[in-house]
């Protein structure tokens, strides 16, 4: 897949420092470097090989440690309430989501702009809390901290 | 808003039902009102009462709760343990020491005998998948899952003192954090095995059962 290097001195020079191919080198959830003016969050900004190092999870539950069941639909549950937190809040969320199980419990964290006035972040968090409780038959929280504005962590 | 996990949060549940199961968390839906004590999410609550779904739930003072919980005196005698090994497995070693130390701590105030506290050692789970979605078979990707373990070994507790301890910390255990408790009992040996057959004198005069094998 590398392009092989000529045995010529000069030519050697001439390729060291150029990208030899489209697409190379990872691009899983990485934004990449601009030219400065797009603010980035911390979560944003670091890599997923940081996870675990520099970075938190995003969803906390205990099922996907070695013996326990239910990954799945833990899995399929934390996809639909993304979604769904995207749509309720719509241009509203200022980080990703964060999803914790404490036993049957299920606790929403997430960070908003100040977009909506305070009486319809109170209605749309009991409405997402009812509905959601109902879909899943468990006692569902919605934490949520609101901001002026994005939290920059760096520009790229 | 992603967080390393670090520190134990501890909203302690309780139910205002007096009659209730005693882990209310693991209730299905209405079944919890929390009292939170330490919120380590939010820095400024924007939203006092984001619970809204739950009406029937009015806000408990502490007196009320202390009231509300239920304890029984039986004469049945107590379960006795000679030892209960408590194995806590999380994805995040600093979440399984913060939660050492609390589980530690609340053991030497209630004067529970701690025995052994160790480390397992983690298992890995690695999957290697391709990278890319059409040929290029030379280069994959490895994500690997790692599950870190803490045990903690608890020496002859009685049933009570067991199911109190267990309760206090399972309703503390942190979100993405799982354990598994074994138990060794102590029970009394029943009274026809306590002595050996062949020394026990028969009630009637047969010969015993073991005369044909000695002879």
């Amino acid at each position: 897949m590398a392009a092989s290097l000529s045995s010529s001195p000069c030519a050697m020079m001439l390729v060291r420092n150029v990208t030899l191919l489209f697409g190379m080198g990872n691009h899983a959830a990485r934004i990449r470097v601009g030219k400065g003016d797009r603010g980035v969050t911390y979560e944003q900004a670091l890599h997923p090989h940081h996870i675990g190092h520099r970075k938190g999870w995003l969803s906390q539950h205990p099922c996907n440690l070695k013996g326990e069941e239910g990954a799945a639909d833990r899995a399929l549950e934390d996809v639909f309430i993304r979604r769904f937190m995207f749509g309720t809040f719509h241009g509203c969320l200022a980080n990703e989501v964060v999803i914790k199980r404490r036993g049957n419990l299920l606790i929403v964290c997430a960070l908003m702009l100040q977009k909506l006035p305070p009486q319809k972040f109170y209605f749309l968090t009991g409405y997402t809390e009812s509905l959601l409780s109902h879909f899943y038959k468990c006692p569902v929280k919605l934490e949520i901290q609101t901001l002026q504005k994005q939290a920059v962590y760096k520009y790229l | 808003m992603s967080s390393t996990g670090r520190g134990v949060t501890s909203p302690l549940c309780f139910s205002s039902d007096p009659n209730s199961a005693p882990c209310p968390a693991l209730n299905k839906y209405g079944g919890a009102r929390e009292v939170h004590s330490d919120r380590l999410c939010n820095g400024k609550d924007f939203l006092r009462n984001s619970t809204f779904g739950f009406e029937k739930f009015e806000r408990l003072s502490w007196s009320q709760i202390i009231t509300n919980t239920t304890i029984t005196v039986t004469d049945e005698p107590d379960t006795l343990f000679q030892k209960v090994s408590v194995l806590v497995k999380g994805h995040d070693r600093s979440v399984l020491d913060s939660y050492e130390f609390f589980a530690t701590m609340a053991a030497k105030e209630l004067g529970i005998t701690l025995g052994n506290v160790f480390e397992p050692p983690k298992d890995v789970l690695r999957l290697t998948l391709l990278k890319s979605i059409h040929i290029f078979k030379k280069h994959r990707v490895q994500y690997e899952m790692r599950t870190h373990y803490r045990c903690l070994e608890l020496f002859r507790l009685t049933g009570s003192t067991a199911q109190v301890y267990l309760e206090y910390i399972q309703r503390n255990l942190p979100e993405g954090v799982a354990m598994e408790v074994s138990k060794i009992a102590v029970a009394k040996v029943p009274e026809h095995i306590l002595q050996p057959m062949w020394e026990e004198p028969t009630a009637d005069n047969a010969p015993s059962p073991t005369a044909d094998l000695k002879g």
